[in-house]
C-alpha cells in the first residue's frame, strides 16, 4: 500500500508513556477477566440439578395473535399448576419455532448432554431421540385405562409395547378452499371434488395469473413428505411394509409423484407456496382456491379472518383408493438422561396422560380452546365435544369426516426422510421422471434399511 | 529543622534508594515494553480465536474420524466418513453447487462493488446517504433480508412478478423452479454484501494521490486510461483483500439466506455444501460425517487461498513499482 509521509516506525514522544501504561494495564486486566469468562463458557452450561427444564416452542411468550397467547398462557398455567402441587419444580423454556425446528440449540443440547429434562417431540423426530437413548418410559407412571384411552394415537409412540411419548394433540391433513372464490366460479357443494381427477379439473378452472388453483406444500422438509404420504397411502402403497421391508417401489408411489409432478407441471399447483406460506394471507389476499392444510389452521382463520368464508373437506382419492389421510401432532417426552427422568416422566403424566379429570381438561382446553385440533384421547374428544369445541362446521367435519380415515405421520428416520423428500422435490419441481426417482429412492431406503440398528421404522 | 530542610533531606536520602532499586532488578527495555504492551493487546483475540475457532478446528477434524450418534457417544471409525462422503452424491451435488455460486458470486460482488465505490468517490451533493443507502442491506439480518425478498420474489403476488406483468411478460417462479433460484440466491447476496466491498473499495480509491490523476490528465489519459493505468494496479491490495474475503464467505456464508429464502430447494438446487453440512449436523445428527465434510470444506478454502495468493502475490506490488 503507497505511504504518503506518514511517521510509520517512529514511536510517539515520550509524552505518551502514561498513557502506554494506562492502556498496557487496561489490555492485561481486560485479558484477566476474559480467560476465565470465555474458558468457563465452554463447560457445562448447566449445572445438573435445580429445576427441570422444559423447552417448547409455545411459552411463555406474548405476541400480537391471540391464538398464540392463549397457547403460552396453557402451557404457562399447566407448569405453575404442577409447580404449586409439587416438590420437583419446574422452568418452561421458550424456543421460537424456526429455532426447535431447524436450529442448533435442541441437537447441541443432547449432543453435550444437556438436553432438557422435558421437550416436545415430532414423529419425524422419534426414532432419533430413542435410538440415542434419551426418550424415558411414561409407561410405568400410566393407568392401563389411560393407555388404552389413547388409543392407536400412541402406535407410532411406542417401542415393545411401551409408551415414550404422549400427544398432546391430533392435526389431520384435508383441503381448505376459499367460498367465495369457489362461489364466483359457479361453483356449487355439489363440486367438491372426491377423486383426483376432479380436484385437478377445479384447480384449473379457479386459477389466474395471481391465484393458485391448488396448493400442495413446495419447500423441502418433513413437512412436506408429512403431506405427501397420504396421496401414497390412498393407492395402498407404503414406504415400508408390516414387516419393515421396503415397499416404496410401487404403482401408488408413482402415481402419488405423478399427481403433484402434473399439478406443477400443467400449472395447476405453484412452485413455491403464496405468500410466502402465510395461509390466512394467502386466503384473504385472494391468492389461493385450495390448499392442502392442517387443522390448526382453524385457530388462525378464527383468530386474524373471522368471516372469511371458507371450507374444508377430504383429500380426494385415486380411481380404486380409499380415503386416508395424516395425522401429525407433538408429544410430550421426558429425558432419561436429564436430572430427574422419573419426575420428568410423571410431569408428562399428570399433564396429559392421567385419568384424573384435570389430565383429560387441560386436554380439552389445549385442542378446542387454545388450538383448534382432534384430541388424542377419546374421553378429551368426548368432553371437547360436549364443550361445543366440535360444533362449528369445519371442527364438526374435521371430527367425524376427516379424522376417522387418519394415519399416523410415520417415524421415518432422516436418511428415509430424505430420500423421499429428494423423489418428491426432484420430480415436483425438477420434472425428473417419476420412474427413476422412485427406483433411486427405493434403493437408498433399502441401503438403509439392510445396516439400520434400532427401534422399529414402523 | 525547617520544613524545607527537612525535604531536601527526604530528596537525598530517596535518591540512592531508587538507584539501588533499579540496579537490582532488570528494568525492561523500550522495546520489551512494547512487545509486552502488543503481547497483551492481543491476548483477549488470540484467546478469543483460539477458543472458538483454533480448538473447535482441531476437535473437529478429531470428530471427523467418529461415528457420533448426536446423544453422547463416539465410535471410533477411522476414515469412515470420509469415505462415506466419497460414495455421497448427494455432497458432491452441493459441491458442485457451491462451485457455481462462488464462480458467479465472486466476480459479479467484486465488479458490482468496485463499480459501486467508483461511484460513491465522486463529490456529489448528497453523496454520504448513498453511501448510506447501499451499506445498509450489510447491516440487515440475513433471516430478515430473506422474508423480504421472498415476498418480492412470490409468484403470485411478489413485486418483481407484478412488475413483470404489468411490462406485458408472464411472471417467473424465482425460487420454484431449480434454474433460477440460485440464481436469485446470487442476486441476494449480491444485493446483501455489495455496501460492504464497496466501502473497502472506497477506502483503496481514496489511498490513491490525486496528483497521478492529474498528471495522467495533463497527459491526456481519459477516464479509461487513468483507471487502467492508475487505479486498477493501485488498488492491488484492496482487490486482494475483496478476493479472498468474498470467496470465504462466499464458500462459508449464506447458511441463514438459504434457511429462509428456499431450504436448500427446489429439489436441492440450492443445497450449498455448507447447507448440506449443517443439515447432516444438526438436522440428522450425524456430527461425525458432517464434521468429515467440514474439514474437507476448510482443506477446498485454504487450497483456494492459496492459489489465490499465488496469482494475485497476496496483494503485494512488484519490486520496483
Amino acid at each position: 500500500m503507497l505511504q504518503h509521509g506518514n511517521d510509520a516506525g517512529h514511536p510517539a514522544h515520550s509524552s505518551g508513556t502514561s498513557r502506554r501504561r494506562f492502556l498496557t494495564a487496561m489490555a492485561g486486566g481486560g485479558a484477566a477477566v476474559a480467560a476465565p469468562a470465555l474458558l468457563t463458557g465452554c463447560g457445562s452450561a448447566q449445572a445438573k440439578g435445580g429445576n427441570l427444564q422444559f423447552w417448547n416452542f409455545y411459552g411463555p411468550q406474548r405476541s400480537p395473535d391471540p391464538a398464540i397467547n392463549a397457547q403460552s398462557k396453557w402451557f404457562t398455567d399447566m407448569v405453575d399448576r404442577w409447580n404449586a402441587t409439587h416438590s420437583t419444580k419446574i422452568d418452561l423454556v421458550y424456543l421460537p419455532q424456526p429455532t426447535y425446528l431447524n436450529g442448533f440449540k435442541l441437537p447441541s443440547a443432547f449432543a453435550t448432554g444437556e438436553g432438557p429434562d422435558i421437550f416436545l417431540c415430532s414423529p419425524g423426530d422419534f426414532l432419533r431421540y430413542y435410538n440415542g437413548g434419551v426418550l424415558a418410559d411414561l409407561t410405568p407412571h400410566m393407568e392401563k385405562a389411560a393407555v388404552d384411552d389413547f388409543g392407536s394415537t400412541l402406535d407410532s409412540r411406542k417401542v415393545d409395547g411401551k409408551v415414550y411419548a404422549l400427544p398432546m394433540e391430533v392435526e389431520p391433513l384435508a383441503m381448505f378452499y376459499a367460498q367465495d372464490v369457489w362461489e364466483k366460479a359457479g361453483l356449487s357443494e355439489a363440486d367438491i371434488p372426491t377423486t383426483w381427477d376432479q380436484m385437478l379439473d377445479v384447480g384449473d378452472k379457479l386459477r389466474t395469473k395471481t391465484r393458485a388453483g391448488l396448493v400442495f406444500e413446495t419447500n423441502p422438509g418433513y413437512y412436506q413428505n408429512f403431506t405427501w404420504y397420504p396421496w401414497m397411502w390412498q393407492g395402498g402403497g407404503d414406504v415400508l411394509d408390516e414387516r419393515g421391508e421396503v415397499a416404496f417401489d410401487s404403482r401408488a408411489t408413482r402415481q402419488a409423484l405423478a399427481l403433484w409432478q402434473d399439478a406443477v407441471h400443467h400449472g395447476i399447483a405453484p412452485r413455491t407456496v403464496p405468500a410466502a406460506g402465510d395461509v390466512i394471507g394467502g386466503f384473504k389476499g385472494g391468492n389461493v382456491a385450495l390448499w392442502q392444510q392442517g387443522i390448526w389452521n382453524v385457530s388462525s382463520f378464527k383468530a386474524f379472518a373471522p368471516d372469511f368464508p371458507y371450507g374444508v373437506f377430504r383429500l380426494p382419492v385415486p380411481p380404486g383408493g380409499k380415503y386416508v389421510t395424516a395425522l401429525g401432532g407433538w408429544s410430550f417426552c421426558a429425558n432419561a438422561q436429564g436430572r430427574n427422568p422419573e419426575a420428568a416422566a410423571e410431569f408428562c403424566v399428570w399433564a396429559l396422560g392421567s385419568m384424573k379429570d384435570e389430565s383429560i381438561d387441560r386436554m380439552v382446553d389445549w385442542c378446542v380452546g387454545a388450538k383448534s385440533d382432534v384430541a388424542p384421547r377419546d374421553t378429551a374428544l368426548e368432553r371437547g365435544a360436549a364443550k361445543g369445541g366440535y360444533d362449528s362446521e369445519v371442527m364438526r367435519k374435521f371430527k367425524d369426516e376427516i379424522f376417522p380415515g387418519g394415519r399416523a405421520e410415520p417415524r421415518y428416520p432422516p436418511v428415509v426422510y430424505k430420500a423421499i423428500s429428494d423423489a418428491i422435490q426432484g420430480t415436483m419441481l425438477a420434472g425428473r421422471g417419476v420412474d427413476g426417482e422412485t427406483e433411486r429412492a427405493a434403493r437408498s431406503i433399502s441401503a438403509y434399511t439392510k445396516s439400520y440398528k434400532g427401534a422399529s421404522l414402523v | 529543622m525547617s520544613s524545607v530542610a527537612a525535604q531536601e533531606q527526604r530528596r537525598a536520602t530517596a535518591a540512592p534508594a531508587r538507584a539501588s532499586a533499579a540496579s537490582k532488578g532488570p528494568r525492561l527495555s523500550r522495546k520489551h515494553r512494547e512487545w509486552l504492551a502488543a503481547g497483551l493487546f492481543l491476548a483477549p483475540d488470540v484467546l478469543g480465536l483460539l477458543v472458538f475457532v483454533a480448538i473447535p478446528m482441531v476437535l473437529s477434524i478429531v470428530l471427523s474420524f467418529f461415528q457420533v450418534s448426536g446423544f453422547g457417544s463416539y465410535e471410533w471409525i477411522g476414515l469412515g466418513n470420509y469415505r462415506r462422503m466419497m460414495d455421497d452424491p448427494l455432497f458432491w451435488d452441493s459441491m458442485k453447487i457451491t462451485g457455481l455460486y462462488v464462480v458467479v458470486l465472486v466476480p459479479v460482488l467484486f465488479c458490482v462493488s468496485l463499480a459501486l465505490g467508483l461511484l460513491v468517490k465522486q463529490k456529489l451533493p448528497g453523496m454520504g446517504i448513498y453511501r448510506t443507502a447501499l451499506f445498509l442491506p450489510y447491516v440487515i439480518s440475513l433471516v430478515v433480508v430473506g422474508v423480504l425478498w421472498k415476498f418480492l420474489l412470490d409468484e403470485q403476488t411478489g413485486a418483481v412478478n407484478r412488475a413483470m406483468r404489468a411490462a406485458g411478460f408472464d411472471g417467473e417462479s424465482w425460487l420454484g423452479s431449480p434454474s433460477l433460484a440460485l440464481g436469485c440466491v446470487i442476486a441476494v447476496m449480491v444485493w446483501v454484501m455489495m455496501g460492504y466491498y464497496m466501502i473497502i473499495f472506497l477506502a483503496g480509491l481514496q489511498e490513491i494521490p490525486k496528483e497521478f490523476y492529474e498528471a495522467a490528465k495533463l497527459d491526456g489519459a481519459g477516464p479509461w486510461t487513468a483507471f487502467r493505468t492508475i487505479t486498477w494496479p493501485l488498488l492491488r491490495p484492496t482487490s486482494f483483500f475483496v478476493l479472498l474475503m468474498s470467496t470465504v464467505a462466499a464458500i462459508t456464508g449464506g447458511l441463514d439466506l438459504i434457511f429462509v429464502l428456499t431450504n436448500g430447494g427446489p429439489a436441492n438446487g440450492t443445497s450449498l455444501a455448507i447447507f448440506y453440512i449443517y443439515q447432516q449436523a444438526f438436522g440428522f445428527g450425524e456430527y461425525g460425517y458432517a464434521s468429515a465434510m467440514g474439514s474437507f470444506l476448510v482443506l477446498i478454502m485454504v487450497l483456494i487461498s492459496a492459489v489465490i495468493f499465488k496469482f494475485t502475490r497476496g496483494g503485494r506490488f512488484d519490486d520496483g513499482e
